[in-house]
């Protein structure tokens, strides 16, 4: 089970109102499932998973501020926005590294604008890349899965997980959530969640 | 590329139409439309059954309508019966007879004149309520105004909930910044005649759990209470208040237990 936070302890911990809440979860800042109902000695109470709401809130509160609560709903929603973007800009920006380009259009051919689904792609290769615990063949693997099922995973919470074992290491993209447990050789190098991700590179880029 | 002069349905007798699109659909009679219909006026003084969607920019139901799919509207004022099967989405929508939707309700501005029964959720800025309604699922808006009988089996969550009671209202739970629960004060004689009419019932507001920063409540059965500042007027039973800065009892109000955080 993961580590939950009731309401309160929540609004203790992050420090705002009732109202707060209720407006953000209004305006789609806070995912309905993230709402989970038990009973208690005091009747209904709501829970929280802890890290995922601390950390919305967090980022909720630092940009309330510079963004409308419309825009930052743009921005946690796992769809994407349409945007596309020119591979100078890319470069020109600093959102992704030259030689990440370079592999996508190796292996994609040379393209002159990227669509949404594209820049998350290049995102994730190239922070992969960055870690340094990913080899440029490694990356070529991780183009093809991401393409393949790039209709699959779009709008969902899906997550990418990279395993190596005794040399050999290979992708798992999950549509859903995944707690995964593994031999005592095999390490997971990455685990990343899309939904984050997409965050991520959405602040980036706007 | 230049747009075609778009043709007009207008039945007057009874008749049935295919869909399609359209001008302006009228309905003078009684009229079946087979399929789905896209207009800018759709105006329905008789009866009509359309077995498909509507998408139109302005639509008024003075008769009754039965639409067995989607209704998509820039503004619409029904004043008769309406059913929709699927979901009603509109940005201005004033029922003042009746209606029924069987899928979510979406819009801007809703005001509610007499009655409506969503199965799904309600979504909106402004949700303005006299009369009555029921609604399966949630409701969310900006500012939620009742004068009148609600049931929402969901959540009731808005900025501004500004409620005078008529009848046993009830919501599973409320949520918002600004809460006001009333009895409401006016004796006319149209709240006598509803009376007359359905018996005497007392005014009442029944939820599981309220919360909100501000939060003042009459008549009101819950079992918990949350808030930064709470007043408790008469008629409440609360089995339990939880709050922040200041909590005001009604001496007529019965509370079981209270704590501040």
């Amino acid at each position: 089970m993961e580590n939950l936070i009731s309401k309160k302890d929540l609004l203790e911990a992050a420090n705002i109102s009732y109202g707060q809440l209720y407006r953000w979860k209004r305006k789609n800042l806070i995912p309905e499932n993230w709402f989970i109902r038990k009973s208690t000695f005091t009747g209904q109470e709501t829970f929280f998973p802890k890290e995922d709401i601390l950390q919305r809130i967090e980022k909720i509160k630092n940009l309330k501020d510079d963004l409308s609560l419309d825009e930052l709903a743009d921005m946690f929603s796992p769809s994407p926005t349409i945007t596309s973007l020119s591979a100078d800009e890319l470069t020109k920006r600093n959102i992704v590294s030259n030689t990440a380009l370079e592999m996508y259009n190796n292996h994609n051919g040379t393209t002159s604008t990227f669509s949404f689904d594209q820049l998350l792609t290049l995102y994730l290769l190239d922070t992969l890349l960055q870690t340094g615990e990913m080899n440029r063949s490694e990356g070529m693997e991780l183009l093809q899965i991401l393409q393949h099922h790039s209709n699959e995973i779009n709008g969902k919470e899906s997550e990418l997980i990279f395993i190596r074992k005794m040399g050999v290491s290979f992708f798992i993209l999950t549509p859903e959530p995944a707690k995964l447990f593994v031999e005592s050789q095999t390490k997971i190098i990455a685990h990343y969640k899309l939904n984050q991700c997409i965050e991520e590179l959405k602040l980036k880029i706007s | 590329m230049e747009k075609t002069k778009q043709r007009n349905i207008s039945i007057s007798g009874s008749g049935t139409a295919a869909g399609g699109d359209y001008d302006q659909v009228k309905v003078n009679g009684s009229a079946h439309i087979n399929s789905d219909v896209q207009c800018q006026v759709f105006k329905c003084n008789g009866s009509a059954h359309i077995e498909g969607s509507i998408k139109t920019g302005t639509a008024k139901v003075n008769g009754s309508s039965h639409i067995e799919g989607n209704m998509e509207a820039e503004e619409m004022t029904i004043n008769g019966s309406t059913d929709i099967d699927g979901n009603l989405t509109c940005s201005e929508v004033k029922i003042q007879g009746s209606s029924n939707v069987k899928g979510d309700l979406k819009g801007k501005e809703i005001i509610v004149r007499g009655s409506a029964s969503i199965k799904g959720n309600v979504s909106g800025d402004e949700v303005d309520v006299k009369g009555q309604v029921k609604i399966g699922g949630d409701c969310e808006a900006e500012s939620f105004n009742a004068r009148g009988n609600f049931k929402i089996n969901g959540l009731l969550n808005a900025g501004n909930i500004d409620i005078e009671l008529l009848r046993l209202c009830e919501a599973k739970e409320i949520g918002g910044e600004n809460i006001i629960v009333k009895r409401s004060i006016d004796s006319s004689g149209f709240k006598k005649l509803i009376k007359f009419f359905m018996g005497q019932q007392t005014d009442q507001l029944t939820a599981e759990v309220i919360e909100g920063d501000h939060v003042s409540l009459e008549y009101t059965h819950a079992k918990v209470v949350r808030g930064n500042t709470i007043e408790i007027g008469p008629g409440c039973v609360i089995e339990r208040i939880e709050y922040k800065q200041s909590l005001e009892l009604d001496e007529n109000a019965k509370i079981g237990a209270q704590e501040k955080i």
